[in-house]
């Protein structure tokens, strides 16, 4: 399996995000920016993001030990796109 | 004659004056803190209270220790309280403050970003508690028409006067979804939830040394559960910010939390997270879980993580009170007790009694699946200003003497003292070329099929006597329909087996989380 990108990840979220908004008839941001919380900014709730770390562990087919992911950076696109490409980076 | 619901409160808040009752954004309130602060509200808005004004409160706060004074000083001033959350969209938030025909509104500095959209439609002056600023000039300058106060012009807590309890007076009044898209009030009355309250204590032998979970936010009554609870025996409610809200295992494990209670669905993202290793919460006595089907697999997960508490499965619609029957989980005794994959819902709570009836509200024998009907001392008082549709739900049936409720839960009627098994609810289960088809059958095989818990199955196409078929919809990666359907069809009548399989990353919810079956139906209409 070839190597994933912070930018895999980021299209990912941004496919996720834009299909759960436009599934509820809200209005689709055109491009999620890495200081954007996915939380405080309303696209999803603390049950929607426990859904989004699973899709994302389905999606790239590997676990994803999320626990070492900081609470506060966890709902930022930025530091969850790094740290998502990191650990499945690893071997 | 009937409790207070604050004289709970009351009473811990002399005996355990220095214990923390509550934990909300990392700050902690002892009971006598918490008393002052409430007790000051609480007497502001008595002396703003016009005589003849709805005795409802606002709250207007998220997880912060202003919600949790608003809610405690409403229920001193008299009033019963009416829970706002600023994650709503801010047009269900003036419908809900609107049909509530409230009084004074508590508002948290969190929420004050949209309170101007909720005064600009507001329909009467409010007086407006804005405990978390001490200068409120300016909003005193924008809408005259409203009284606004800050911290510094509360009453003194020596102004407060213990209110009277009426036989109907009411703790809280919560929105649902109704099926127009207009929520439905729920006016629950003091009486319900002490009635409630009373059983739960005893049964779970709550102490001071409890420490309890809200996951829940205040605008789902299973809330109730958790604040009251705690503060009856002197306990500590320990809410997680929306941010700790995400990391479940942690929030346990940090707060050393003894009571759990949440929605099934957050054992199931934990399981799949690898968030329910074995042993890793050893901290909790209780886990409760509430508000929606609990599959078997979550439940064994949960019971092996958190091996030193009892679990158990607790079923009630708002308008019955938080939860009126439960099941306690035994790994080996409860699997074969149950049907469909999903745990029993047991027994009545004392106080409530059930009846299982047929499409004519008349009683089906044992063994046979039915409607659930249930009334008691947890009964709510029904829809807030809505005759017509508490007409509609509350209902006597033929040969009886007495209202019911009744539930749109679909359950088998238990054969000597087997527990209730919850089978989907009324419009789940539709009629395929003549056929009665409990959707929850087709879920229940097609979840086994593609170990996934996501799943909903529709009726669908429409026809003249119900429908053409089932379509199913998952949430998750995209599998193979074929092998999907294949795989389903060895253990389905042909009519019963999914058309189609639609894989969504996230499924439509509503309000409270739950699947949003008519949003999906809506998705089929429009050509999915």
């Amino acid at each position: 399996m070839s190597a994933v990108t912070p930018d895999a990840v980021q299209s990912f979220l941004q496919t996720y995000i834009s299909k759960a908004l436009s599934e509820q008839g809200r209005e689709v941001p055109a491009r999620l920016t890495d200081d954007c919380d996915l939380l405080l900014s309303g696209f999803v709730d603390s049950l929607g993001l426990l859904e989004l770390m699973t899709a994302l562990q389905d999606h790239f087919g590997r676990e994803i030990d999320f626990g070492e992911l900081d609470a506060e950076q966890m709902t930022i696109v930025g530091p969850l796109r790094k740290f998502v490409a990191e650990q499945l980076a690893r071997a | 004659m009937h409790r207070a619901l604050w004289s709970g409160f009351l009473h811990s808040s002399e005996k355990f004056a220095e214990r923390p009752a509550v934990v909300a954004e990392k700050k902690t309130l002892t009971y006598r803190e918490l008393r002052e602060s409430a007790v000051r509200l609480a007497a502001t808005i008595q002396a703003h209270q016009p005589p003849d004004a709805i005795p409802l409160t606002a709250v207007f706060a998220y997880r912060t220790p202003t919600a949790f004074i608003g809610v405690l000083g409403s229920l001193l001033a008299g009033n019963g309280y009416v829970p706002l959350n600023r994650t709503f969209p801010v047009e269900r938030t003036q419908i809900m403050l609107e049909r509530s025909e409230c009084s004074s509104l508590v508002v948290d500095e969190g929420s004050l970003p949209q309170l101007a959209k909720l005064l600009d439609s507001a329909q009467k002056p409010l007086v407006v508690l804005v405990p978390d600023l001490t200068d409120v000039s300016a909003y005193k300058k924008q809408w005259p028409c409203h009284i606004f106060l800050g911290a510094s012009e509360l009453a003194s807590g020596d102004a407060w006067r213990e209110p009277e309890l009426h036989v109907d007076s009411i703790a809280y009044l919560l929105f649902t979804s109704g099926s127009t898209g207009i929520p439905k009030g729920v006016a629950v009355a003091q009486r319900n939830v002490t009635a409630f309250l009373d059983y739960m204590v005893e049964r779970y032998r709550v102490t001071e040394q409890d420490r309890l979970s809200q996951m829940f936010d205040m605008t789902f009554d299973l809330s109730v559960f958790d604040i009251f609870v705690a503060w009856e025996r002197g306990a500590c409610v320990c809410c997680p910010s929306q941010k700790t809200l995400i990391k479940p295992g942690k929030f346990i494990q940090d707060e050393q939390l003894t009571i759990w209670f949440s929605v099934p669905s957050t054992a199931v993202f934990m399981k799949q997270l690898g968030m329910l290793k074995p042993g890793q919460y050893p901290s909790l006595r209780y886990s409760l879980f509430c508000g929606e089907p609990l599959p078997i697999s979550s439940a064994s997960a949960w019971q092996e993580a958190a091996p030193n508490s009892i679990l158990e499965n607790l079923y009630g619609p708002t308008e019955l009170t938080i939860a009126c029957t439960l099941y306690r989980w035994n790994s080996s005794t409860s699997p074969p007790e149950s049907e469909l994959g999903i745990v029993p819902i047991g027994y009545a709570y004392p106080g409530m009694s059930v009846l299982v009836v047929d499409d004519n509200l008349n009683e089906v024998p044992p063994g046979q699946e039915g409607e659930l009907l249930m009334n008691g001392s947890q009964m709510s008082l029904g829809y807030w200003r809505d005759a017509a549709k508490t007409a509609a739900a509350f209902v006597i049936p033929p040969g009886k003497s007495e209202i019911f409720y009744r539930t749109g839960d679909r359950v088998r009627r238990p054969v000597g003292n087997a527990p209730l098994t919850h089978l989907g609810r009324i419009d789940s289960q539709v009629k395929i070329f003549g056929h009665r088809v409990e959707l929850g059958e087709v879920e229940s095989k097609v979840r086994d099929a593609c170990k996934m818990d996501g799943v909903v199955a529709i009726g669908w196409p429409k026809t003249d006597s119900g429908f053409g078929g089932v379509e199913v919809f998952i949430e998750g990666q995209e599998s193979t329909p074929d092998k999907l359907r294949a795989a389903v069809a060895t253990d389905l009548p042909e009519y019963m087996v999914p058309r189609r399989f639609h894989f969504m990353d996230r499924l439509p919810r509503n309000a409270n989380n739950k699947y949003d079956r008519k949003a999906m139906q809506k998705l089929l209409e429009e050509g999915l």
